[in-house]
């Protein structure tokens, strides 16, 4: 992706929410029609797919149900209906996993797109089905490299729409919720610590390296490196940590 | 007449050998050695030379070379040995004596001897291996007479034994000494190291250990220089006098070595009379000795150097903390500047302008310098005061020697930056109160920092210049153009600031007095007039005002006050009285500003224009003003307006402190930019070391604040992460 210019990477935004494909079929559709999007989709959809197949009656059905009577998305009713149906908590963690595979953009709502597409993508088109497939979902959290990829796409996801940064008391329910899927016995510490010190919103990239702190740094910190390019807020939480003595540091 | 054979000569060898009987072998060695005895017995004369050089031909030619030659080895042994019992003999003093002429004896019969057996020398003498005469007489007078047990150590003790009496004070006879030196020399170099220089070192050794200790306990540090200079002395004098000349760089250095090298920090650090006190009081004399001495020994030079480095910086350290110091910041800096040339007037007369020195003064002053964040501005402040009124009267070399020295101070400063902020805020002052002295110090000044900083730096401060210029003409243009009118009128003279370049201060607005606002128009009108597309503000805190004042029993006075002073005052036209509230209504003046003139206008003994009641120095909003009309001065011209340039109050300070975080920022990010726009992928430790060494000339950027924007360049995606390794960044295009 750090290879496109701006423009290029916009587009293949573009492609991928409204298509539902994959960052890479999307680069090389574009590619290949030389970065006009209309003739990209002519590219697309002209390829054969293989996937289960879902009846796209089935999904206006569902769609529509959920769907918002003035506008065409699903808004919170519609999603706390869903839940509903699914036997769910509107809050249970597995609702974010759904909304990545929808490449849902904002959380609490869903384009058509979004949802059709992602309920294409994971070959569902049933209540029933898609209940049956919860539990596929939450085991997803437990894969490395997917609960990065669920951890940094909650960062967009969870903000106000064209805000760059993420408020905090909306990070801090985010966090709360996914450290609790993965273990990160500081997450309390790091909360308070925002709180009483910093109490403005979270930048993307202080949001992705916390993970790559929880993951790679010790609860002693003996393996923290002062030179280690850490966000300055990470900085600031280890001297907090450090002062308040929750954590005893040996200076080597 | 028969023919007769003519007869030719001819020469033939012998046809028998000519053989030397042996017993002529032997008799012509008799003659030789008989020689040989009275040569030694002082009875040459009798000799003659041409018979015995035959003589000792004939041996050699008949192949008795090596009788001739064993026999003088044994003759001349036999006679060094009763050499040697006479030497041994003689008592005490004459020991020396007796070796001496018995050794010049020597070498007398040694010449004769072998000017006698030249023919052997050159003939037999190679072809056999032998040793040459020569050579054999002085190796035969090493081991009868100064290798032999009784004689050897008999004499070096004799040597060290007078050499240590000179050194004690006895005068002893050096040409002896010399003739006795030498001959140990033309033994052989290693005869005279072996048997007298090695012993001879470590006696010293020992002397000069023994001695140091000695005065180390009872001189002061100068005293105890003094003394071992005049030591060092002595020893090369004494070489020169009567050892071998390779042998003073080997005593110097045991000197060296005893006195300095082994007392060197006992020394340097002195109660009283130490490096500290001789650099504390000047001692220029004691400290070039100290110089001197300490530079011929490993470390010597360093040692000293340290000491003073951290001398001078607990010095500074004080200075630069000291509150009282601190408290009049022109003073302060002309400390800085006494302890500069201090320092180098010493450098320059003690320590021989060592360059390692002036390096060790530059750094510590750089160290100490920054460690109060003030300096920039109490430098600044010190030019601001020199160029007002302190250089009038003062010829031109030493104005540009004044701001030399200020130059230097500058270049220590790591927070340049600052000092431009200050720099600018007091020029300001000093131009637009036209209390500058000297515009052409002001200029110098301007070029010495333009060399040192670039155009850059520089800009700014002669837009000012030039906006003071352009003013003038613009003034002129202005009544020029004023047919009628002027008369009664008030006379405005303006500057005309572009916002760039003067130091930004927040314009508080404020009611003008009518008296004032016509031509104030007309002003703005003509400018306006003549340079379309400009906007026009009066910065009323920043101006002044003349305003002829009539007091109670008639007496004029003119009064030179601030604008906002002139705003108050105009209203007691029209009233007697009035209150802090009323006036704050009227002119609209910021709180803190209006109290701040009243207090001046009011409350100050001699400038009390305007009576207060109640009397005291706080003003209160209920606080009533009259106009004084009991104020009486000797001066017909009053000055009651804001005087020079102050250093800032707290809260100032803090304020431009920040404005200076704030320009940082952005010069910061537009480094780290340059830096990764031509490097493309860098870790982070190496952008803080880039941006650092490319920001330093102006200030020395916190990396903390680095790593900020980097994160906000990463936030406005100039810049990402690496995928892979999370401590490198990636430009973006």
């Amino acid at each position: 992706m750090h290879k496109l210019g701006r423009g290029h990477r916009d587009k293949v935004q573009q492609f991928m929410a409204i298509t539902g494909s994959s960052e890479k079929a999307a680069v090389q559709a574009l590619k290949a029609s030389d970065w006009h999007l209309e003739g990209a989709f002519d590219i697309f959809y002209s390829q054969p797919h293989i996937r289960t197949v879902t009846d796209s009656r089935h999904l206006e059905e569902l769609y529509n149900r959920y769907k918002d009577p003035y506008v065409d998305m699903i808004l919170v009713d519609g999603i706390t209906l869903l839940c509903n149906d699914l036997q769910v908590d509107p809050q249970d963690i597995v609702m974010l996993v759904v909304s990545w595979h929808m490449k849902a953009a904002t959380m609490c709502e869903f384009s058509r797109q979004e949802f059709i597409g992602g309920l294409q993508y994971l070959g569902i088109d049933t209540i029933e089905k898609f209940r049956d497939k919860l539990s596929y979902m939450r085991s997803e959290l437990k894969d490395e490299q997917k609960f990065r990829e669920i951890y940094n796409f909650a960062f967009g996801w969870a903000k106000e729409k064209g805000q760059k940064s993420l408020a905090l008391d909306t990070a801090i329910g985010m966090w709360q919720l996914l450290f609790a899927e993965r273990h990160w016995p500081l997450v309390d510490h790091w909360c308070q610590f925002l709180q009483v010190r910093h109490n403005k919103a979270i930048s993307r990239d202080t949001w992705s390296q916390l993970l790559e702190f929880a993951k790679t740094v010790d609860l002693q910190l003996s393996n923290y490196d002062e030179e280690g390019a850490w966000p300055y807020l990470i900085d600031e939480f280890v001297e907090y940590l450090t002062e308040n003595g929750i954590v005893q540091r040996h200076q080597n | 007449m028969s023919a007769q054979k003519k007869r030719t000569f001819k020469i033939e060898a012998f046809k028998h050998r000519v053989e030397l009987d042996p017993k002529y072998a032997e008799r012509t060695w008799k003659v030789l050695e008989h020689a040989i005895h009275e040569i030694y017995n002082h009875n040459a004369s009798g000799l003659s030379f041409e018979e015995l050089y035959r003589n000792a031909y004939n041996m050699v030619l008949h192949k008795y070379g090596e009788k001739l030659y064993s026999g003088l080895v044994i003759t001349m042994s036999g006679h060094l040995k009763e050499i040697a019992k006479s030497i041994e003999d003689s008592q005490g003093g004459l020991f020396l004596e007796e070796l001496d002429r018995k050794w010049g004896d020597h070498n007398k019969a040694l010449q004769m001897i072998r000017d006698i057996l030249m023919y052997m020398d050159r003939t037999f003498v190679p072809g056999n291996h032998k040793t040459p005469v020569h050579e054999l007489g002085l190796n035969l007078w090493r081991d009868n007479i100064i290798r032999s047990g009784k004689i050897q150590t008999r004499l070096l003790d004799t040597l060290l034994d007078l050499i240590h009496r000179e050194r004690t004070g006895e005068v002893i006879n050096r040409s002896l000494m010399r003739n006795i030196t030498k001959m140990l020399m033309d033994l052989g170099s290693s005869v005279y190291q072996e048997d007298f220089e090695k012993p001879f070192l470590e006696v010293s050794a020992s002397f000069y250990s023994g001695e140091s200790q000695q005065l180390i306990e009872c001189c002061d540090c100068g005293e105890y220089l003094r003394k071992a200079e005049r030591r060092l002395t002595e020893e090369t004098e004494r070489v020169s006098h009567y050892l071998d000349v390779k042998s003073e760089v080997k005593i110097t250095s045991v000197v060296e070595g005893e006195m300095i090298a082994n007392h060197m920090q006992r020394l340097v650090h002195m109660e009283n009379s130490g490096l500290v006190n001789m650099l504390v009081d000047d001692r220029y004399e004691d400290l070039s000795r100290m110089y001197n001495l300490f530079r011929r020994v490993p470390d010597g030079l360093s040692t000293v150097r340290d000491v003073m480095t951290s001398h001078l910086r607990e010095t500074g350290k004080q200075l630069v903390s000291d509150p009282e110091r601190l408290k009049d910041p022109v003073d302060f800096v002309q400390h800085l500047l006494d302890e500069k040339d201090k320092y180098d007037k010493i450098i320059s007369k003690a320590f021989n302008n060592d360059k390692s020195f002036q390096n060790a003064l530059n750094s510590s002053f750089e160290y100490f310098i920054n460690l109060n964040n003030r300096s920039p501005e109490f430098i600044s402040l010190y030019v601001d005061d020199k160029l007002r009124k302190g250089l009038k009267g003062v010829s031109e070399e030493d104005v540009e020697v004044v701001l030399d020295k200020v130059m230097m101070l500058f270049r220590y400063l790591q927070e340049k930056d600052v000092f431009e902020k200050y720099y600018k805020q007091h020029l300001a002052k000093r131009l637009l109160s036209g209390k500058t002295a000297s515009d052409d110090a002001e200029r110098s000044m301007i070029v010495k920092l333009k060399t040192e900083c670039g155009y850059q730096f520089t800009s700014k401060l002669e837009g000012m210049f030039t906006d003071m210029k352009t003013s003038v003409d613009t003034m002129q243009g202005f009544y020029a153009n004023q047919y009628s009118e002027t008369g009664d009128g008030p006379t405005l003279a303006v500057q005309v600031l572009t916002t760039g370049s003067w130091p930004t201060q927040p314009s508080a607005p404020c009611n003008l007095p009518a008296e004032i606002l016509g031509i104030c128009d007309k002003f703005r009108t003509y400018y306006l007039g003549t340079h379309t597309g400009r906007r026009l503000t009066w910065q009323t805190n920043m101006g002044t005002a003349d305003i002829k004042a009539t007091f109670g029993k008639g007496q004029k006075h003119e009064l030179n006050v601030s604008t906002y002073q002139m705003c108050i005052l105009m209203l007691f036209n029209s009233a007697d009285q009035l209150t802090y509230r009323e006036i704050e209504q009227a002119t609209e003046i910021p709180a803190p500003d209006l109290k701040r003139c009243l207090q001046s206008l009011a409350c100050v003994k001699g400038k009390n224009v305007l009576r207060k009641e109640p009397m005291s120095k706080d003003i209160a909003e209920d606080d009533a003003f009259y106009f004084n009309d009991k104020f009486t001065s000797k001066f017909i011209k009053v000055k009651i307006g804001t005087v020079a340039a102050q250093k800032e109050s707290e809260p100032e300070k803090q304020e431009t402190r920040q404005r200076v975080e704030e320009d940082r920022k952005p010069q910061i990010e537009a480094a780290i930019v340059r830096i990764m726009k031509s490097r493309r992928v860098l870790d982070h430790n190496t952008i803080v070391t880039e941006v650092t060494s490319q920001l330093q000339s102006r200030f020395l950027p916190n990396p903390v604040v680095i790593k900020k924007r980097i994160e906000s360049l990463i936030e406005r995606e100039f810049l990402e992460r690496d995928k892979t390794d999370r401590k490198l960044y990636r430009y973006l295009a």
